[in-house]
């Protein structure tokens, strides 16, 4: 089992190198496209947040205030336009493991950074900008 | 496997040990999931326990405080008649097993599932009740408390015909207890009564409910005389305890030790969508109000920190009542612990919470204090009218232990504008006229700037010796 990593930490990347541990803050309307159901989902431990793509079963299986494992997750570009979200994928594994009992923030989240190609290395990503210091999918609660 | 287990050398001892844990391990589950096969594996843990059950009963008791939820019926099932065998033989830890499964009824549940844990429970207590009087007759007492509780609900409800049997056989083991065993019900305490007024309007509670205050003699109890006896006898934290389940003792106790106030209202949500959704179940806010004041003491270094405090959960909880009714409840479990306080054996952390609920309201919500003091002043005069001369002291000696402890100054709401004046004079009466001796070092203004939003409350650093919370 590899070893959990914080949110604050992870950097896209084109592979399913990422397991964490987080508890899910808010969801998304589920969105049926063709065959396959998809959900958005804000996710925070106590170091960060970011928007987490569900897929299939897995939209009706979690809710808000579950606290979820991720193992070789990965955090990607989404598809429609330039931003980056964490996803089981085809490789990765999400399990439940818990509720409630798990302390977050919703600042900074991972999602709304402005992430670029490192110049100096093509494969990896670097931070560029916080376009916004909160989720604008999911503003804060009042 | 006796010889060899006394035999003296630590790695035959060492490996007896892991074989013997696992031998028990592979019963219980055997028992729990494969119930044809119960009766064989008992007989086998029969012929190869060495401990007194200890190792099985701490592990079913595990099953009960981490997974009950999480279980099938069938395996709930088997978990009950696992106890029956235990219980009857006595194994070494048994009542714990018993209060576990005691913490998982609850009140306004009635649902099947629900239902069926209170009727397990009731029969077995009924059906156990002599050798449990021998055996463990506290656990008599644990029960006596969460049947009286569970009951306030189940009363209730009607035209439901499996409550009414239920309820048949509540009353049937509470009246046995109250009337034949009172030496065991008064080890309760003050919340002994707390509960009984509750079922003032049941028939069977309403004869002893009488007894007990117009001629407690009637209980022929040796030491006991007046129910001013129970009404000085703090009620131990392990009863509120009894009245949470595991599940919601581990959430308030997050609540109320990692989350921050900016944070706070998700989990807000959470909590109220998992325990308090359903109508019914904002009775639990009253169990929910004990366990906060007596159960759950913070440490000072939570007391300064910017952790939700205790006040802020109660005041939210307050405001989650719909029903006239268990919004008195839930008042009267608030300031239970001030009608009769007693610095000697009283805590002030048990009073600590509704005082500052007052005074940390008073900025943004007037209204909440407002009410809080309406209703104390109102148990003061109402309360118990015989021994009203005994209240009004209490209160009046819990509000002097808060200002001496530096908790918090009276002039906070004596002086306090908003406040109605008709109230303040008669706090100021209620003071003068059962304390000459108030003390006149007040801390002016020392919480004057505490708001509802909760900058951290400023406690002094004396603060209250806690308990350690389950004492």
């Amino acid at each position: 089992m590899d070893a959990a990593i914080h949110l604050k930490d992870i950097v896209p990347a084109a592979q399913n190198n990422i397991t964490t541990m987080f508890i899910l803050l808010e969801k998304s309307r589920i969105k049926i496209k063709g065959e396959s159901k998809t959900c958005m989902a804000l996710v925070a431990d106590e170091t960060a947040a970011v928007h987490l793509e569900l897929w299939g079963e897995d939209c009706d299986a979690f809710e808000a205030g579950d606290i979820i494992r991720l193992e070789k997750g990965i955090f990607s570009n989404s598809g429609d336009g330039n931003k980056m979200n964490l996803k089981a994928g085809r490789r990765g594994r999400i399990k439940k493991m818990g509720e409630f009992t798990m302390a977050f923030v919703e600042t900074p989240n991972m999602s709304e950074l402005q992430w670029v190609v490192d110049p100096n290395n093509p494969k990896k990503y670097i931070q560029l900008a916080v376009l916004s210091p909160h989720s604008r999918v999911f503003p804060p609660l009042p | 496997m006796e010889v060899a287990f006394w035999s003296g050398r630590s790695d035959d001892l060492g490996y007896l040990n892991q074989e013997y844990t696992e031998l028990n391990h592979a019963l219980l589950y055997g028992v729990l999931t494969v119930p044809q096969f119960a009766k064989i594996h008992i007989k086998h843990l029969h012929g190869i326990v060495s401990d007194g059950y200890a190792l099985f009963v701490s592990l079913a008791l595990r099953v009960v405080l981490e997974l009950y939820n999480k279980l099938v019926d069938s395996v709930k099932q088997q978990l009950i008649w696992v106890v029956h065998e235990i219980v009857g033989v006595s194994g070494v830890g048994f009542d714990g097993l018993l209060v576990g499964l005691l913490r998982h009824t609850v009140g306004c549940d009635y649902t099947d599932r629900g239902l069926w844990l209170c009727f397990e429970l009731i029969n077995l207590f009924l059906a156990n009740f002599t050798s449990l009087l021998e055996e463990e007759p506290s656990v008599l007492t644990s029960a006596l408390y969460v049947y009286l509780r569970l009951l306030a609900d189940h009363c209730r409800v009607s035209g439901n015909v499996r409550v009414d049997l239920l309820k048949k056989l509540e009353i049937e083991f509470c009246v046995k207890m109250l009337r034949g065993q009172f030496h065991l019900s008064m080890k309760i305490g003050r919340d002994l009564v707390r509960l009984l007024q509750d079922l003032v309007h049941v028939p069977e509670f309403r004869c002893i409910w009488k007894d007990l205050v117009l001629d407690a003699t009637t209980f022929r109890t040796e030491g006991f005389s007046d129910v001013a006896q129970l009404y000085s006898t703090r009620t131990s934290s392990r009863y509120f305890l009894l009245r949470v389940t595991p599940e919601m003792e581990l959430q308030l106790r997050f609540l109320l030790v990692h989350v921050k106030f900016s944070h706070l209202k998700r989990y807000q949500m959470w909590f109220a969508k998992k325990f308090l959704f359903e109508p019914e179940r904002e009775t639990l806010i009253v169990d929910m109000i004990r366990f906060i004041c007596c159960a759950h003491h913070p440490s000072n270094e939570i007391i300064h920190s910017d952790s939700v405090p205790r006040w802020a959960i109660i005041g939210w909880l307050l405001s989650c009542c719909r029903k006239k009714y268990v919004e008195a409840n839930a008042k009267l479990a608030l300031f239970y612990d001030w009608l009769f306080f007693d610095e000697r054996m009283d805590n002030i952390m048990n009073i600590e919470p509704a005082m500052l609920l007052m005074v940390c309201s008073m900025p943004q919500y007037v209204g909440m204090t407002q009410s809080l003091l309406e209703f104390l002043l109102l148990l003061v005069d109402n309360y118990d009218q015989v021994r009203s001369y005994t209240i009004a002291k209490g209160v009046s000696l819990a509000f002097n232990s808060l200002v001496t402890e530096g908790v918090n100054s009276l002039d906070t709401l004596t002086s306090c504008d908003a406040l109605s004046p008709f109230l303040k004079e008669r706090l100021k009466k209620l003071l003068s006229s059962t304390n000459e001796t108030l003390p006149h070092q007040l801390y002016p203004g020392r919480l004057s700037h505490c708001s509802a939003d909760a900058s951290p409350l400023e406690t002094p650093s004396s603060h209250p010796k806690h308990e350690p919370a389950g004492a």
